[in-house]
């Protein structure tokens, strides 16, 4: 038995410090998926938090044969999507994470070079702002597939999904996403093109 | 424009030939949807995590805390709004015999004492007609029904054993 299925038994069992462990391992995938589904550094605490919470009020539930992670992303995923479509988020700010120092992107030591960095960094919002059109089952399997690598199998469990519906949203959102892009290029600086990759 | 094979290798990320790169290349060349699949999916495989503010699980800790005591508060108010709503039905049902009672509580004294000499001589009577029929029935019932008769009770009596004991079990470990 490793260390975390210890700690969901200690937890299951009453144990609010094992619990803590499993906030302090999964705070990180589930803010992000918060913060990449609701746009909003203060949504997604907030989020995170009821995350963490729904967990704890429900972990007599949880069944020991799925990973806590997935089980944990996918009350997570349900949540956003749920609070997403109560609300229509008129307001998708990205300048709040620069002037609040949230949230905190963990650098990347390999690539020193500023001027990449800051390229990198524009993409990084851009599909910020692209992200916020899909519909929100869309973006939490476009999230689950690439910022967690997770196999259409398991974005099907954790979404409540056939693997062939996960498969076609996947496909629709990456055609989404390239159609918003190739509008926004068309209004853009023509030089961007000549950075553009095409290695796999 | 046609995209085939290329909107394909670039949506499933499939590995490509030499070859088929090159054609690849020069589709991506002249056409700007692939060009923008391609740059998108880019974007998506070199995306990052994003982490909370420092102090996350004190945070949650303190959450916490304060659901459990809106849980507690909850429960104690519906225990109490619970029994009030128990006892103001209970009033309700109640008060017309109450309020006949206290005004005559004469009568209903004759009553119950009445219902209780009832129930007395009724018990009493019913006991000496069982004692009669048990010591008729013994003279009509063969030996080998009596047999049956109590291996009927005896079974009963284990399934209610059992059942009881099944029910009122405490189960052992998660």
């Amino acid at each position: 038995m490793n260390d975390e299925n210890a700690w969901v038994l200690q937890a299951q069992q009453g144990n609010d410090g094992a619990f803590t462990q499993l906030v302090e391992t999964y705070q990180k995938p589930v803010y992000n998926l918060c913060y990449r589904m609701l746009g909003e550094p203060e949504l997604a605490e907030d989020a995170a938090q009821e995350t963490f919470l729904r967990a704890y009020q429900n972990l007599h539930r949880y069944d020991s044969s799925r990973a806590f992670g997935t089980w944990i992303l996918s009350i997570a995923a349900h949540y956003c999507i749920d609070r997403l479509r109560k609300k229509k988020f008129s307001v998708f700010s990205i300048d709040a994470e620069d002037e609040d120092g949230m949230p905190f992107e963990v650098a990347d030591p390999a690539s020193p070079d500023p001027e990449v960095e800051s390229v990198t960094k524009e993409d990084r919002d851009h599909l910020h702002i692209l992200l916020k059109d899909l519909d929100p089952t869309d973006r939490a399997a476009v999230i689950m597939r690439y910022w967690y690598d997770y196999s259409e199998v398991e974005i099907a469990q954790s979404l409540k999904l056939t693997v062939s519906a996960v498969k076609s949203r996947l496909h629709r959102s990456r055609r989404a996403l390239a159609g918003m892009w190739q509008e926004k290029m068309s209004h853009a600086r023509p030089e961007r093109r000549s950075r553009e990759s095409l290695a796999f | 424009m046609n995209h085939l094979p290329f909107e394909e290798w670039l949506l499933n990320e499939t590995a490509v030939t030499p070859e088929q790169k090159r054609d690849l290349d020069l589709h991506l060349r002249s056409c700007t949807y692939c060009s923008a699949l391609l740059e998108t999916g880019r974007m998506l495989n070199n995306a990052r995590m994003a982490g909370p503010a420092a102090g996350f699980t004190a945070r949650f800790q303190t959450h916490l805390a304060e659901r459990k005591i809106a849980d507690r508060r909850l429960k104690l108010w519906g225990a109490f709004l619970f029994t009030l709503g128990g006892l103001a039905l209970l009033m309700w049902l109640t008060a017309p015999y109450i309020a006949s009672f206290l005004t005559s509580p004469a009568s209903w004294i004759s009553v119950v004492v009445g219902w209780f000499v009832f129930l007395g001589t009724t018990l009493f009577a019913l006991f000496d007609a069982g004692l009669v029929i048990l010591s008729v029935i013994p003279n009509f019932l063969p030996p080998f029904a009596w047999m049956v008769l109590l291996s009927m009770i005896a079974g009963v009596a284990l399934l209610w054993t059992v059942s009881i004991w099944r029910l009122v079990r405490v189960p052992q470990g998660v």
